[in-house]
């Protein structure tokens, strides 16, 4: 603690890590968290545009219930198929904790980067290759068997696509372990001196919690698909009923993981949110304690409640009755979160910008998507609702309107920091309200849908039902219009935008106290750290239109307990 | 539901006094008619867990709208001084939802121990899935298509599944139960209304069984006691009744309707071969008789296979192996996706089906694939 450097930590710096090297090797073989991050990102927003034009096409044909010359009743089931598989393992799982993760997890602890800088390399070069492998079984015709290929279906069907799709998630499971893996030992390694587990940003909470997740059930996936590719290549009953198999026993291996997998998506979008509200509101977190416990209780509880997925499935009623009771031990921690929230935004200053739109939008629809769960838990009236689109539309409000927004909502808190230009609000509000709205049509009516007795997967539907498939379409095409110009503004600010201030919002934890960018190192020295959630030292900076934190006033403040 | 009826029905056994042609529980914004014991119970604990997350989501989406209009941001210097925590509230709001969701959970245990034990005295209906078929089997071996049954008596299904998995879904009843192969699956229930003329149930297959998921779906009618007991017994013996010189056109429509989930009569496209003509070498009939056809089955035209002295003296021994071992031979460019039809068609259906293939040209393409009246023009469609 003697020699350490409490001068600000905002030296002018002249060289970034975009500029730090250039030309293509030095991306490709970067050992730099940063870069590897901005890789990832660039990836996941690729696939999360095939993933959404797939959404768009298999909406439009709903629109022509029966058939249509564009698109055949097996080209539809293999499009819902692909978007299912895309949003899920190339987008959602990777877009936090792999994308905005890698960029700013190290810096939120003041490291230099994560501890195995060569495995994060790695996995991304996994990744790379678990894409191939996806598209390598488009070329070899396709997969129709829904995201979650339950057996005997995905054992018997003739899509030639379905061993090259499982072995790319089998790699892209790998690519998520090292992912976690090393964000494990990164956090319990590479904290700064004063930055003890309580004084950590709970969006490192949240990573953390979801890293475990990510090590301890992504294994079950793997084993689970490799044993499905054996079951196809080679004809040995596993799952399949005709060769001796169990089909249900292959729903309890899938939903091991991909129950779990649940928390790996929305977790670290619950620890953006909570990084997006407190600075946003410039005030200190509600109930730290509450929050930060509340994502290891959800990572605990997660491994338990598999079983909710097969109230009808034919397994024991006992498991149905005791899952559907651990069920609700889920729906506790995430509602201490949202009232958390909630109390942050009590005597706030709260700033209307694109980034807070996108965290107010988050708990919105995440009320939503979490009061909907209920009734999917009560096994009696989960046996209405199963496999129809009341579940349909809960899991889109829990994986899209709260993972996905969230992670919108970061990239937007993180932009001015990751490329050190601004976006445009003016277009930034817009395309978020748009989204918003257009995610409301698109998704609210499906819980009518759903309810009513509209079965999933269908290309085709009774009259009754004509009127919500056609608002659900509206919805989505304007929901994909705002994503485009979100995509627009956000490329044009890259070329015109404005130059970033090293903190434009006012946060206070440390990666507002590098410049943006970052320098190559991130730190000329290992900060020293007050209370991130602390901002009485942080002030207005006319000069550079941002705002700068006293780190001396910031961390006597921590000391002496004020602040809070 | 008006407030005074909760208790009494939270209490009540499921047991809804037969009689009222009206639905058990109207259809509602959120919910279709209920037309089965269970449908009263289970409405009141979705309604009811409907009003607790109207209630909680106002609760959230209004503070957060009164919080950010009263504590906007004002100015550039931000800080804001607020509490940061506060145990008793936050011991609150985590004691009181797990209260409620204590009571929820209970609520929904007691429906479902209902909705899983069968009387003991239910009347059992076998049910068999296929890709894209269900085929319901009745104690005195009749069979249909559509599902039959008595009002006002406990139902058993008891359900096997001859492929994949399928899931047996009648909304109006909320039952839903997965059809698994290899094993036994069941579902009870009991409507006690019995439907009215045209009117009927919707039955959903809701798990993804692949190409026409989608178009395997049934209707339900409820019959009253006697009504049905004529009915089973009619539909057991409907076969015998029809003279043999009416065979082809009375019942070859009949059993086509379960063929026309993948095959069609008009030439187009569908899982299966249409039985007319699409490929150019005429229709099923046709094409199976003619000595120097193009129709290539495994590889090879079908000629090869039918003849004197080949596998199948003629054309008819093929097509009714064809019936009893779908996928023996592959009409190309086809895969095996047909179930087979032993033990749910006698010979005397069988007949009357290559019966109506050998007088393809006289029937309707569309359904319900009716003989066209002889020298008339098509009737205005309906």
């Amino acid at each position: 603690m003697t020699t350490l450097d409490t001068r600000p930590i905002t030296p002018p710096v002249t060289d970034n890590y975009l500029t730090f090297r250039r030309g293509f090797l030095s991306w490709a073989f970067t050992l730099d968290h940063k870069r590897i991050g901005v890789m990832y990102l660039v990836a996941v927003l690729s696939s999360f545009f095939v993933g959404g034009v797939m959404a768009l096409l298999v909406r439009t044909k709903l629109l022509f219930p029966g058939e249509v010359s564009w698109m055949s009743n097996e080209e539809y089931n293999k499009a819902f198929t692909l978007h299912g598989a895309v949003m899920v393992f190339l987008v959602i799982i990777p877009s936090v904790p792999a994308a905005l993760g890698n960029f700013v997890l190290p810096i939120m602890l003041g490291a230099k980067d994560v501890a195995f800088p060569r495995l994060n390399l790695f996995s991304f070069y996994l990744w790379v290759l678990g894409a191939i492998c996806a598209v390598y079984s488009l070329l070899a015709g396709g997969f129709d068997t829904g995201w979650t290929f339950y057996t005997p279906y995905s054992s018997q069907s003739e899509a030639g696509g379905i061993i090259p799709v499982l072995i790319g998630v089998f790699i892209l499971g790998f690519s998520s372990i090292f992912t976690g893996l090393n964000f494990i030992v990164t956090i319990h390694k590479l904290r700064p001196p004063g930055m003890t587990w309580f004084r950590m940003p709970l969006f490192l909470w949240a990573v953390y919690a979801t890293a475990i997740i990510q090590v301890l059930a992504t294994p079950v996936l793997g084993i689970t698909v490799a044993l499905l590719v054996v079951e196809r290549a080679f004809q040995i009953g596993i799952f399949d009923a005709s060769m001796g198999g169990d089909p249900v026993l292959f729903q309890h291996f899938f939903w091991f993981y991909s129950h779990p997998a649940v928390y790996i998506m929305v977790l670290p979008g619950m620890g953006i949110i909570s990084e997006i509200i407190a600075v946003h509101s410039h005030r200190h977190i509600f109930g730290f304690r509450f929050i930060a416990f509340s994502s290891i209780a959800i990572a605990i509880f997660s491994f338990l409640v598999w079983g909710h997925h097969m109230f009808t499935s034919g397994q024991s009623p006992l498991m149905n009755v005791l899952f559907s009771a651990i069920t609700f031990s889920v729906a506790i921690p995430s509602a201490v979160k949202v009232f958390n929230w909630l109390a942050t935004l009590y005597k706030g200053s709260i700033s209307l910008n694109t980034t807070m739109f996108y965290g107010l939008s988050f708990l919105f629809l995440f009320t939503i998507g979490g009061l909907t769960g209920i009734p999917l838990a009560v096994i009696s009236t989960d046996i209405h609702l199963h496999d129809t689109y009341f579940v349909v539309a809960h899991f889109h409000y829990v994986m899209m309107g709260s993972a996905l927004i969230a992670m919108i909502g970061g990239l937007h808190h993180w932009w001015p920091k990751m490329t050190g230009v601004m976006f445009s609000e003016f277009w930034g509000k817009i395309a978020c309200a748009m989204v918003f709205v257009g995610f409301n049509l698109c998704f609210f009516t499906q819980f009518m849908l759903g309810s009513q007795g509209m079965p999933r997967r269908y290309y085709l539907y009774q009259p009754e039902f004509k009127m919500y498939h056609h608002i659900s379409t509206g919805g989505s095409y304007i929901m994909g219009l705002g994503f485009l110009i979100t995509a627009i503004y956000l490329i044009h600010s890259l070329f015109a935008g404005k130059k970033a201030p090293a903190n434009p919002w006012g946060g206070a934890s440390l990666e507002w106290q590098c410049s943006s960018p970052p320098p190559h190192d991130n730190f000329a020295t290992t900060p020293r750290v007050g209370d991130c959630y602390d901002f009485s030292a942080v002030h207005w900076d006319e000069s550079t239109q941002g705002y700068v934190v006293d780190a001396e006033a910031h961390i006597a403040a921590a000391h002496s307990g004020k602040g809070h | 539901m008006p407030v005074t009826n909760l208790i009494p029905t939270l209490l009540m056994q499921s047991s809804a006094t037969p009689g009222a042609a009206q639905p058990v529980t109207p259809k509602t914004f959120w919910l279709p008619e209920g037309a089965s014991t269970f449908s009263r119970q289970n409405d009141w604990v979705f309604d009811f867990i409907n009003y607790i997350n109207y209630f909680f989501f106002f609760l959230v989406v209004g503070i957060m709208l009164y919080f950010v209009w009263k504590y906007r941001q004002k100015g550039r210097e931000v800080y804001a001084r607020g509490p940061s925590h506060n145990t008793v509230l936050e011991l609150g709001w985590t004691i009181l939802p797990t209260i409620i969701v204590v009571i929820i959970f209970f609520m929904g245990f007691r429906g479902f121990t209902q909705m899983k034990v069968a009387p003991a005295n239910a009347y059992q209906i076998d049910v068999v899935a296929s890709r894209w078929n269900w085929v319901f089997k009745y104690p005195n071996g009749a069979t249909s298509d559509d599902l039959y049954i008595p009002a006002g008596k406990p139902v058993n299904l008891v359900m096997r599944s001859e492929d994949v998995l399928h899931s047996l879904f009648i909304r109006d009843f909320r039952v839903k139960q997965d059809v698994v192969p290899g094993r036994y699956t069941s579902l009870w229930f009991q409507a006690d209304n019995p439907t009215e003329g045209e009117k009927f149930h919707w039955l959903f297959c809701t798990e993804f069984c692949g190409k026409d998921h989608s178009n395997m779906n049934r209707k339900v009618f409820v019959l009253n006691e006697s009504d049905f007991a004529s009915w089973v017994i009619e539909q057991g013996r409907w076969l015998d009744k029809i003279p043999a010189e009416e065979l082809y056109f009375k019942a070859g429509p009949k059993i086509f309707a379960r063929c026309a989930s993948c095959h069609t009569l008009d030439g187009k496209a569908s899982t299966g071969p249409s039985w007319g003509n699409y490929d150019g070498s005429g229709n099923i009939w046709k094409r199976s008789n003619d000595p120097n056809t193009a129709h290539k089955v495994d590889g090879k035209p079908l000629s090869e296979l039918i003849g004197v002295g080949k596998q199948y003296e003629n054309a008819k021994s093929y097509l009714r192996n064809s019936i009893l071992n779908p996928n023996e031979h592959l009409v190309d460019p086809f895969g095996p996706a047909m179930p087979t039809f032993r033990g749910q068609l006698n010979d005397k259906a069988i007949d009357a089906v290559i019966g109506m293939m050998e007088h393809l040209d006289e029937f309707d393409t569309k359904a319900p694939f009716a003989k066209k009246t002889d020298g008339a023009a098509a009737p205005a469609p309906k």
